[in-house]
């Protein structure tokens, strides 16, 4: 729709083809863009399910009639709007049951309870920034709706958080408004989550878990914040399952609770946090924030012995590595770009740098370890008509992909050395680590400082 | 949706906003005019390089030719994939490009 109702900026009258089950979504974003009846051809069914004849039979009748029928009567004409209120407007007045049922009746929640955001709770969520309520911090794409410091501290309200969350709830609202993280896209089919991490300071200020259960629910700030981003991403991007019209993820998954690293452990075996990595400085606090499309089994060394670093690392490359990431390593191949996130037990990375391992070290032995033959990479990549040679002559990929031009040269399955994202957290009596899997350039990694000066 | 409430008569009242933040939307109002005749026209094809839009321009291409003998297309292949990395520069560039090339009208093949 937005290569569309560009060409329509432009002057020239276009047709959007969309399957029918993706028409309300088309629509959405079409209103996004600020227009409507900009001019669709819609599919019956499913493009991809239908067989040839079927397929010729509806393009050749359905959709060529409405492209004639859609250019010979341009009917686009300026979005409407409706059902906007002040950010001091009290829209509704009731029990605390009456509230939920308010909002749940509208989609403002995502089916749990939320707390009431009365104008005294979210004062004592201004007190926690300098910033002016009604700041615009972006503008979050595809409903395209204005993020302000002020519905930042409404839905802090709301996902049960802490006013003292507030400096990181901002600096979360900043890293999804960041044209790089694309939160236009995280409606789409394959289903990604945020998932966050969270550096600095702040991890023992606002008492974060980074130990045993690290990425449960259970402790307030990991928990809180977690649900603040996914309810914030659905109530301001409007990414909203159906009876919604936007989120369109075959199958998706429930919202990250927030992923804290044990920093002062990763000090003392000499490593850089990943905040630092991130280009945090020390005594700064951050948040990440990328996709996470999936995670691997727990991983442990089975088998090896207590002290066998390559018993550890080798199921982290050929799990996660090449069975999850090689799987889907055809988009960021496409896409050239991929953020995969490690999970290292810290007991495993005290093995590693006792034996004088760097996490770069790490990172270049999964890399080389973790290949996978590029004709699975070029089959795979038929999805997206990947051209692995186009994509070579461009220098858009790594020169890795096409060392020759055999199909069973192997190929990485980490896209790069420096792409590896490594978190030390997790309980330190068990050796259990894991790796998640974002969607190539869809919720890149982006880091946003907190700004505590502010409070 | 209709959620069900269970509220005691003297349970708290609690005065709540609105969650969402203002729509930004620029609809501007000098949009292009119909083309009720596509005899003589240049119909642009624009793909994504999903979902079969090699399968669908030939067909749409066959049967308007059937229909309007002088319509003229720009195949896919010359304006190019408009999705992957460049995907935002693409966008903000196509309405030059499809001057350029002389469209009058243009049919992109994206959806699922």
């Amino acid at each position: 729709m937005r290569a569309s109702v560009a060409a329509i900026r432009g002057g020239i009258p276009s047709v959007a083809i969309v399957g029918s089950h993706f028409q309300a979504q088309a629509k959405t974003i079409e209103r996004s863009l600020g227009v409507q009846d900009s001019g669709m051809a819609v599919y019956p069914g499913h493009i991809r399910l239908d067989d040839e004849n079927e397929f010729r039979r509806k393009v050749a009748t359905d959709i060529v009639e409405q492209i004639i029928s859609e250019l010979g009567n341009v009917k686009i004409s300026p979005a409407r709007q409706g059902g906007e209120h002040k950010p001091r407007e009290i829209v509704f007045r009731g029990s605390i049951d009456e509230v939920n049922a308010h909002f749940y009746d509208r989609q403002w929640t995502e089916g749990l309870p939320v707390i009431p955001p009365t104008l005294d709770r979210i004062d004592a969520f201004m007190k926690h920034t300098a910033r002016r309520p009604d700041e615009v911090i972006g503008v979050l794409l595809p409903e395209r709706r204005e993020a302000t410091v002020w519905n930042v501290a409404v839905n802090g309200v709301m996902s049960g958080c802490l006013p003292e969350y507030m400096p990181v709830l901002l600096a979360l609202v900043e890293a999804i408004a960041d044209p790089e993280f694309r939160i236009e896209d995280h409606g789409s089919t394959p289903g990604w989550e945020p998932l966050i991490v969270i550096s600095g300071p702040v991890t023992k200020t606002l008492d974060f878990n980074f130990g045993t259960g690290v990425m449960r629910a259970g402790r307030r700030a990991n928990t809180a914040i977690g649900r603040f981003l996914r309810l914030y991403t659905r109530n301001i991007a409007g990414l909203r399952i159906p009876p919604g019209e936007t989120d369109r993820a075959g199958i998706g998954n429930p919202f990250n609770v927030v992923i804290a690293e044990a920093e002062d452990f990763v000090r003392s075996i000499g490593w850089p946090t990943y905040g630092m990595e991130r280009g945090l400085k020390e005594g700064e606090s951050g948040v990440t924030v990328q996709s996470m499309m999936g995670a691997s089994a727990p991983m442990a060394g089975h088998g090896s012995e207590g002290n066998d670093l390559l018993g550890y690392l080798d199921p982290m490359a050929d799990v996660f590595g090449k069975a999850i990431l090689g799987y889907w390593v055809h988009t960021a191949v496409a896409f050239a770009h991929w953020d995969p996130l490690i999970i290292m037990n810290p007991q495993i990375a005290k093995l590693a740098a006792d034996k004088g391992w760097s996490k770069n070290d790490i990172r270049n032995y999964l890399y080389e370890r973790a290949k996978i033959p590029a004709r699975d990479v070029e089959f795979r990549g038929r999805f997206v008509n990947l051209d692995l040679t186009s994509q070579l002559e461009k220098g858009i990929v790594p020169a890795a992909y096409g060392a020759s031009k055999d199909p069973d040269r192997l190929v990485p399955c980490f896209y790069t050395p420096e792409s590896i994202g490594i978190v030390i957290a997790g309980n330190p009596a068990t050796t259990w680590q894991r790796g998640y899997m974002n969607n190539h350039e869809q919720g890149a990694a982006v880091t946003k400082k907190i700004a505590w000066e502010q409070g | 949706m209709n959620a069900i409430t269970n509220t005691a008569p003297d349970e708290p009242q609690y005065a709540v906003v609105w969650p969402l933040g203002r729509l930004q939307v620029d609809g501007g109002t000098d949009f292009p005019k119909s083309l009720p005749d596509l005899n003589g026209a240049t119909i642009g094809e624009m793909w994504d390089w999903l979902y079969k839009g090699d399968s669908l321009f030939p067909i749409v291409r066959e049967e308007l030719r059937k229909r309007y003998p002088d319509i003229k297309f720009v195949e896919y292949p010359v304006i190019g994939n408009i999705h992957g990395p460049d995907e935002n520069e693409i966008v903000a560039g196509l309405p030059q490009l499809l001057q350029a090339l002389g469209c009058d009208a243009v049919v992109v093949g994206v959806g699922h």
